[in-house]
């Protein structure tokens, strides 16, 4: 396992370098210096060429590449020029925020999803699986911000229930307990997830059903209930767990569209303003933070995947 | 000149959001919103009785303001965050436009007009006797302050203001300056047009608190600014201090201000900001004052919504939303008007691509390409009514003392068949759906022109930013239109940055020959409309090179003799000539409460990027 995880650590180092040079030389190669982006089409050849100075862009891309790097490894993520900010304080004003409506909808939609899944598998082409499926189609089809936009007409504007923006609290706390915001940005992200997941367990729980221990823990004359949550529960969830551990690097920032439409600032929306703007060090934290999540909740899934299924053995 | 960058960031997303929103919702025609004017809904008259409360105000996504020190770096530089922010606690010495008149308005101005003298070499203004919300009395050696301020910024570093232009204006044409009481005396290296020094960098000046911000540490003394080494100490703490956005509303140094308000809440999360008023303040303004509350939002869309819920006191209508005002006109007031600028496809005259510069250099070509834009068309088709239109560099409205004649009259109205004339009265073989050839090359007056062989194609690219989308709906008409004339124009989408980046940058030569037309958007314009910079041969933003001794010369002549209509010369015969295909430019729409009155000329500012809340107040 020791062995298994420090070989794991270092691709994954590997990759996040990766990644790093590959989005740094990307951004040099489509704008060698942001100054006319940042500065605006007005400004002047010497306020440019004064500005990369400033900030280094004057020097060839691997040295920048390095002092970059550099400054990361000192926990200097950089200095927004646009926000007027350090990458840093933008990501700790955001995370929590973020991570709060990811995190809550995740957890919901495992929760809602997995018995659904279930029902349907056991339930195959039954009325209940043919409506619970056509629901998931329509949902998982429909682009994020139309389903915000219908619950918005609906139950903020229409039926004045819950408000037609999100908490603008920046005390995650207080966030947290604002259900009269929140409710409707965690419908809509709970929503997409649940038609996507549920169909996912739906596939895994009826694979799981075909298998051979299904049949003879029935033949065994073992009682239906015993046979789902013993045997069909637990092995249908292991693809799940991988699922699961991608989904990681979207706590943070997968929720670009919700933010949006909801108002609420978060690190999703943070790297689309940053994007339009051409806000270098911000992009560059983004992306590699991004990495490091997704390696990171790769190596999670695939840990615990050994701890739910005895017959994987880490090598 | 202010570049206009497409504002509407989420424009797709917004504009299908107004799509599923109209299916829900009152979908309307907003033909009688629209007037002849150019207006859009009306401006109702003062009202009521005034109470005090607090104004939300509605900031459109990524207008949200970063930076309060009036010294503004050019990466945080904008007329939001100049005029909705920082003119909020610090005023410029003259106030420009009155309502959406593009004329000063002295009344909230901090200063007089200024005197000429020493043969337009010398000028002087005289403040008024107004007080910053210490108490101390505004002099004129405030006015120096932050002349001194931007001297040491630039000297620093030409991007720490983000108005700067090198040799042009202040700071770099003041020779010496004087400051004694209330009077101001700036000598300059050279004679100036008086109208425009004035109205493009003297009513910019904005005096700063000497007395309290002219230290280089929290507790240091107060230094003698006038010595350069100390300004340049001065600047960089105020920058310092400037960058720390969590302390905007906790730092003393902020809360010294001389315009209406002064800021007690600033989240540099959101940048949602709460100001209330400086009891101070010595110009004009509603009494009682009310509190104001800025929020930004992430979408128009966001925005949109908080107006249909009428948790907003002043909000904008996005532009695809517009078909949906009739649904929020209950709850509010509803007008909107062109800001003062213009839209353009910029051509490269430069590009030699298939003898493009050759074939562009032609008077005719243009004025032909001119005849086949559809601007009434587009305003109705496109811009749902919503829009002024635009022939030249300034447009026909709103009103400026500077609108030449042809500016209110297109001079090239939308003709296909004008254009064909055109095109065949100067040797051209015209294959309408096909590519018109160059059939007698020449240079006489029914020849295709200079460097333009026989067999030379009218067929060019034209390279427009994708956002927002009513820049692609009219250059597609154009080339159907050409199309029709036997012109062949192949579009490419691009985005918005990259664009700057590729085809504009002027450090940039080697991206020249990659395009022959460009349309970016447009610029917003200063009161004082010449395009020094846009037109000029040498000018910043000359993106296409053009270049015209004519045109330089009324330039020149805008900048520094001594006729104040110079400009109006200028105007007039760049719209004769065309330099680029000029647009419509789209309304800017406001909403405001019904229970909010005040001058109309407060509510007819917004369109012009100004916000002056502190002649709003709640009727009840």
């Amino acid at each position: 396992m020791t062995g298994y995880l420090i070989r794991r650590i270092g691709a994954s180092i590997v990759v996040v370098i990766g990644v790093s040079i590959f989005v740094f030389l990307l951004l040099h190669i489509i704008y060698p210096s942001p100054a006319i982006d940042v500065l605006g089409p007005r400004s002047t050849p010497v306020a440019i060429k004064a500005w990369n100075k400033a900030h280094g862009f004057d020097r060839p891309w691997i040295v920048q590449y390095w002092s970059y790097i550099v400054g990361v490894l000192h926990g200097n993520l950089g200095y927004s020029y646009k926000l007027n900010q350090s990458v840093a304080a933008l990501f700790n004003e955001r995370w929590a925020r973020s991570a709060y409506l990811s995190g809550i909808s995740l957890v919901l939609a495992i929760l809602i999803a997995f018995p659904v899944g279930i029902y349907q598998a056991v339930r195959r082409n039954t009325l209940g699986d043919n409506i619970v499926t056509s629901l998931a189609f329509v949902t998982y089809a429909m682009p994020v911000f139309f389903l915000a936009l219908i619950l918005i007409q609906v139950f903020a504007l229409s039926l004045p229930i819950f408000s037609f923006e999100a908490s603008q609290s920046t005390n995650v706390l207080y966030v947290m307990g604002d259900w009269h915001a929140m409710t409707l940005p965690v419908a809509t992200l709970t929503l997409i997830s649940v038609a996507s997941y549920s169909r996912f367990m739906r596939s895994t729980a009826i694979d799981t059903l075909a298998q051979d221990y299904i049949k003879a823990a029935r033949a065994k004359g073992l009682p239906e209930k015993l046979v789902l949550w013993r045997h069909l529960v637990r092995n249908a969830c292991l693809p799940m767990v991988t699922l699961i551990g991608l989904s990681i690097p979207f706590l943070l920032a997968g929720n670009l569209i919700t933010e949006s439409v909801f108002n609420y600032q978060g690190l999703g929306f943070l790297f689309y303003t940053s994007l339009t703007s051409v806000d270098y060090p911000v992009l560059l934290a983004y992306t590699l933070v991004g990495a490091i999540l997704t390696v990171v909740g790769n190596l999670v899934a695939d840990i615990a995947l050994t701890v739910a299924d005895p017959r994987i053995r880490l090598a | 000149m202010r570049i206009k960058r497409p504002a509407f960031q989420l424009a797709a997303l917004a504009a299908v959001g107004a799509t599923v929103l109209a299916a829900c919702g009152t979908a309307t025609t907003t033909s009688n919103n629209v007037s002849p004017n150019g207006s859009f809904g009306k401006l109702p008259a003062q009202t009521g009785t005034p109470h005090a409360g607090t104004i939300t105000w509605a900031f459109a996504p990524g207008t949200a303001p970063t930076w309060i020190l009036p010294v503004t770096p050019g990466a945080n530089s904008s007329v939001y965050t100049a005029y909705q922010f920082q003119a909020e606690s610090w005023r410029p010495l003259n106030w420009f436009p009155d309502g959406a008149a593009q004329k000063e308005d002295p009344s909230m101005s901090l200063a007089d007009d200024p005197v000429w003298s020493n043969g337009d070499k010398t000028v002087s203004i005289t403040l008024k006797p107004w007080k910053w919300s210490d108490g101390t009395e505004i002099t004129a050696k405030d006015a120096e302050f932050w002349i001194d301020l931007v001297k040491a910024a630039v000297a620093e570093n030409p991007a720490n203001y983000g108005n700067y232009s090198p040799g042009v204006g202040i700071p770099d044409q003041i020779t010496s300056m004087t400051a004694v009481g209330q009077t101001l005396t700036l000598n300059l290296n050279a004679a100036v047009n008086p109208t425009w020094f004035w109205e493009d960098s003297l009513a910019g000046v904005i005096p700063l608190p000497a007395q309290s911000w002219a230290k280089a540490s929290a507790t240091g003394p107060i230094l003698d600014f006038t010595n350069p080494a100390n300004a340049t100490a001065i600047y960089n703490y105020l920058s310092s201090q400037a960058k720390d956005l969590s302390t905007y509303a906790t730092n003393p140094l902020w809360q010294v201000v001389d315009g209406p308000y002064k800021i007690t809440q600033f989240n540099d999360t959101t940048d949602a900001f709460t100001m209330v008023p400086n009891k101070a303040y010595s110009g004009p303004h509603a009494s009682p004052e009310s509190n104001l509350q800025g929020v930004p939002f992430t979408s128009e869309t966001a925005e949109w919504n908080a107006v249909k819920a009428g948790s907003i006191d002043v909000g904008f209508v996005p532009f695809q939303d517009i078909p949906q005002v009739k649904s929020v006109e209950k709850n509010y007031n509803v007008f909107g008007y062109p800001g003062f600028s213009f839209n353009y496809v910029a051509y490269n005259f430069k590009d030699t691509t298939g003898d493009f510069n050759n074939i562009i250099n032609q008077l005719y070509i243009r004025q032909a390409i001119a005849h086949l834009e559809d601007e009434q068309g587009y305003i109705h088709a496109f811009f749902y009514g919503a829009a002024g239109q635009a022939y030249g560099p300034v447009p026909a409205i709103p009103p400026s003392p500077y609108t030449p004649a042809n500016a209110t009259n297109d001079p090239y109205p939308f003709s296909v068949s004008d254009a064909v004339s055109i095109l065949k009265a100067h040797g051209w073989t015209v294959t309408p759906g096909g590519t018109d050839v160059c059939s007698k090359p020449g240079t006489g007056s029914s020849d295709c022109g200079a460097g333009i062989p026989a067999g030379t194609k009218l067929a060019w690219n034209l390279i427009y930013s994708s956002s927002p989308n009513v820049i692609g709906e009219q250059v597609e008409d154009l080339v159907s239109q050409a199309k029709k004339a036997g012109i062949e124009i192949t579009l490419k989408a691009d985005n918005f940055n990259h664009m700057l980046s590729t085809y504009y940058d002027s450090a940039n030569p080697s991206g020249i020959d990659l395009w022959a037309m460009e349309d970016f958007g447009g610029f917003s314009i200063a009161t004082y409309p010449t395009t020094n910079e846009i037109f000029n041969t040498n000018g910043t933003f000359n993106i296409g090179e053009y270049s015209n001794s004519e045109v330089n010369a009324l330039i020149h002549a805008s900048v520094t003799s001594s006729n104040p209509a110079a400009v109006k010369s200028e105007a007039s015969y760049i719209t004769t000539q065309q330099p680029s295909l000029f647009q419509p430019v789209v309304d800017n729409i406001f909403v405001w409460k019904t229970g909010i009155s005040g001058p109309p000329a407060a509510f007819e500012s917004l369109t012009q990027y100004q916000f002056n809340p502190e002649f709003m107040y709640f009727t009840k």
